[in-house]
């Protein structure tokens, strides 16, 4: 490069010139929502991703049949304008809106419904769990070119609330990079979607661009040209980014966030209940805890007043469902502070004299979930048992779930439904079947597991209601778990954020296609 | 010199072998269950079993070793688990971030300390003196990253001075990737809107990986030149009548440089290991935040990547503050 004296003095003078200028200035009058997070996008794969960043990439880059929107959750239509369920609930018939396209310009078709179901149920991966016993490789069939039909193995009560994670991906594309794994290693970093939005700007562990589509067949969606997925790994950096404008929503704030920001100039607080509970789960079948007396005991003498007083905007949990999904009994008799019937429990068992040490886990760097402990081991001291609090990362959490031997006595978990019906949490975290996973490392009740499998299926919804508060009594008297707070959801928006709608499930994975900036 | 150089280098290779048998060896033996973290939370045995196969996790330790050690030499550097993308090019991808990072707080370092190491020892005891041993006490005392929050509030919340974190602005376009260097690869092309750009971004976050090794030049310059001044070389130019400035400047620096440059050389490894918490406060997205990340998820191959990378340049930064050491001091000649 031949530079002149004379370039370099003039370079010089515009770099301070540059230098003094607001480094956001290039930023004026475009319609780019950032959203900052601290959640790393690993894989683009609609049929083996899974988490709340990917969700929110699938769903911004992707369709599914129909979308859920709202408090409380209603199906909308989305890639099918409109569908049938027979009587029993076995069949469903969905029509494909005639004007969707994928990004390519090619139409989405019946067969891409069916080409995709086919490749979820074969890669066995993401969010394959949700239909696994409800379809095989034979359910899904094309009826006409814009009709396509799904023949359950069993009903399932949930299947329409399930439908928005199965994402449709254009044949073609995928095909064209089959591979050696189905498209795995293609479809890791590129999409073959219908959404509303394609991929720019791809920089992992930093930020992913999303551009709006031109001619997309999307109706009534907002003003946005596009988007900005900000890795941002410090909720105090979320927060200041916010009360610059720098972001317009930040997904992962605490407590003491949403209270820094409650009177910021500009900036909007969404504190919403949603589907997320805090438990502490016990190790039933190994140790002093296998005693259901000393489970009730220590279920009574528990401070749940404190833990809702350390939790930021929560409320109690009312059994092992979240308040407010369908099912749950909010008449419930549940386990409060009871000193006195905690001592009458622990009398009944095999430990009334105590003298002994339990352990618990929490996740690392989580100081919530430390005071929690330390409100366990201030209730557990009155019955003569100390308790050895440990962090944990959650690899380590999750090996220790794998059987009651690995399991410490306690451990700390978050849950949060995918998808709003009781039986993604009631499969996933009582049922059997589902032992040696950190939702459900070691508890069974034979009798739980039937109403869990009958509830799955009937499609009566007071039946069902029924079958979901038997399930609830029984398992609150099993006592597997303290249940803990229901933490509500916690967002901060920029005041020019428009046409914004919280749904209780996947509230974080941000639906961009309504949104506008003023 | 040439042979001394080649023998370092062929030592390279040995020492990074035995580094690896020791990383691989913490990582496979750590209690944890990656392959159930990447599989994800609700993945069925046979989801997991499907995903330890892939990753060949389900063959004998000693076979995995052998496997990644032969692709190693063949430039295969492994999958991580919770990516799925090559490892050597997720190395690649965050390395120029926290190189630029790194040379950026060591060239301030450099640049501030070791003329002001040499003014506190000429002015020893004197206002310069104290206000440099203030300054140093500082900035070897300060956390890095609670500086960078004071930073943040101060420059960019406060003052609106500078950029709040990122090494960009979002919806600019990055400059043509030619290092990965962002101020580098802006000059290369005579970009300057960018330069200043990626310059003022840079700023904070260098100055608050740079305070701790300033510190340490900065005192131990100081520490050398008072020993230096007081040879009797020294007096022999000042008798001589040679100006103060050129026996300093010329003389002086020259013997005094030994020891800083073992310092500047450790710090080289030691800022390399050390961005995380920088780049957390910043959201500089470099090696720091990816090792940590794959600690965290007990994804093994890339905390083996990032350590080798990390001792490479430690090393071949220790042969060159060795080679540096003959261009100072000519008493030193390596055979």
């Amino acid at each position: 490069m031949n530079v002149t004296r004379r370039a370099l003095l003039g370079s010089a003078a515009s770099a301070v010139a540059l230098a003094s200028l607001p480094f956001e200035v290039t930023a004026a009058g475009r319609k780019i929502l950032i959203m900052a997070s601290t959640t790393d996008i690993a894989s683009f794969d609609p049929h083996v991703a899974s988490g709340y960043a990917p969700a929110m990439l699938l769903r911004n880059t992707y369709d599914s049949l129909v979308r859920v929107v709202g408090t409380p959750p209603v199906v909308m239509p989305s890639l099918a304008a409109s569908w049938t369920v027979s009587d029993d609930k076995l069949h469903y018939q969905f029509k494909i809106d005639p004007t969707a396209k994928f990004h390519d310009g090619s139409p989405v078709t019946a067969e891409a419904v069916v080409y995709s179901f086919k490749r979820i149920i074969k890669l066995k991966r993401g969010y394959s769990w949700m239909i696994a016993g409800v379809l095989n490789a034979d359910s899904v069939k094309v009826i006409d070119a814009q009709t396509v039909g799904f023949d359950l193995l069993a009903p399932f009560a949930a299947f329409l609330q399930v439908l928005p994670y199965m994402f449709i991906a254009n044949p073609k594309i995928v095909e064209a990079n089959i591979g050696t794994d189905d498209g795995q290693a293609y479809l890791m970093a590129n999409t073959a979607g219908s959404g509303a939005f394609k991929l720019g700007r791809v920089k992992p562990g930093d930020l992913y661009e999303f551009i709006r589509v031109k001619d997309d067949w999307h109706k009534n969606g907002g003003n946005l040209e596009g988007a900005i997925w900000k890795i941002t790994r410090e909720s105090s950096t979320q927060r200041l980014m916010m009360q610059r404008g720098e972001a317009h929503v930040a997904l992962e704030l605490f407590a003491e966030d949403m209270a820094a920001l409650k009177d910021a100039k500009g900036v909007v607080s969404v504190i919403e209940p949603e589907y997320r509970t805090f438990s502490i789960k016990m190790n039933t079948v190994k140790g002093p805890l296998a005693d259901k007396n000393l489970r009730k005991a220590i279920s009574y003498a528990f401070n749940y007043q404190g833990m809702l007083d350390a939790a930021g905007p929560a409320e109690l949990m009312v059994g092992p469902l979240p308040t407010g999904i369908f099912g749950h009994d909010p008449s419930l008799p549940v386990y409060r502070q009871d000193l006195a019937k905690a001592k009458e429990y622990l009398a009944k068992s095999a430990y009334k004299d105590g003298g002994f040490k339990l352990s618990i886990l929490h996740a690392a760097g989580y100081e919530n979930q430390r005071r929690w402990c330390l409100l366990l081991l201030e209730a557990l001291k009155t019955m003569n048992i100390e308790l050895d609090i440990r962090p944990a990362t959650w690899p380590d959490t999750q090996a220790a779930a794998a059987s009651a031997d690995t399991m410490p006595s306690f451990y700390c978990i978050f849950q949060t439904a995918n998808y709003a019906d009781p039986d993604n949490i009631a499969y996933a975290a009582y049922h059997s079947s589902r032992n040696g996973q950190w939702q459900n490392p070691v508890y069974k009740n034979v009798e739980v597991d039937k109403l869990i499998e009958a509830a799955r299926v009937e499609i009566d919804p007071v039946k069902r209601a029924d079958l979901y508060k038997q399930f609830q009594a029984l398992v609150v008297d099993d006592a597997p778990d303290l249940f803990g707070v229901l933490e509500k959801r916690k967002l901060a928006f920029r005041d020019n954020v428009q046409n914004y709608v919280f749904t209780p499930v996947a509230a974080n994975s941000i639906e961009l296609l309504p949104l506008s900036l003023a | 010199m040439f042979l001394y150089v080649l023998r370092r280098l062929f030592l390279l290779i040995p020492m990074l072998l035995g580094l690896t048998v020791i990383v691989f060896a913490i990582a496979r033996l750590l209690p944890g269950d990656p392959v159930g973290l990447a599989a994800g939370p609700n993945a069925t045995p046979e989801i997991i079993a499907s995903v330890a196969k892939e990753f060949g996790l389900d063959q004998p330790i000693p076979v995995q070793y052998w496997n990644y050690l032969t692709g190693l030499v063949q430039g295969d550097w492994g999958v991580s688990i919770f990516t799925r993308r090559p490892v050597f090019e997720d190395v690649m991808t965050y390395l120029p971030a926290t190189l630029e990072l790194v040379f950026a707080a060591l060239l301030f370092a450099i640049v501030v300390g070791i003329p002001l190491g040499l003014l506190a020892a000429v002015y020893r005891n004197g206002p310069l003196d104290y206000i440099t041993r203030t300054v140093a006490l500082g900035g070897i005392a300060m956390p890095r990253f609670f500086l960078g929050l004071l930073l943040q509030l101060g420059f960019a919340v406060a003052l609106d001075w500078l950029p709040l974190s990122g090494r960009f602005p979002l919806i600019e376009s990055t400059p043509e990737p030619i290092t990965g260097l962002y101020t580098i690869d802006a000059l290369l092309v005579g970009d300057w809107y960018s330069f200043t750009i990626a310059l003022q971004h840079l700023a904070l976050p260098a100055f608050a990986m740079s305070l701790s090794p300033l510190a340490t030049i900065m005192r131990m310059m100081r520490a050398s030149t008072i020993e230096v001044l007081q040879q009797d070389f020294v007096m022999t130019e000042r008798a001589l009548g040679l100006s103060s400035r050129l026996i300093l400047f010329k003389y002086v620096l020259k013997n005094a440089m030994s020891s800083t440059l073992t310092v500047i050389g450790l710090y080289v490894s030691w800022l390399l290991g050390g961005t995380v918490l920088v780049e957390t406060v910043f959201d500089w997205p470099g090696l720091g935040l990816y090792a940590t990340q794959a600690i965290l998820t007990q994804d093994f191959m890339p905390v083996i990547g990032v350590t080798l990378v990390i001792a490479t340049i430690y090393l071949l930064s220790m042969l060159v503050v060795d080679i540096l050491y003959g261009v100072f001091n000519p008493k030193v000649r390596y055979a």
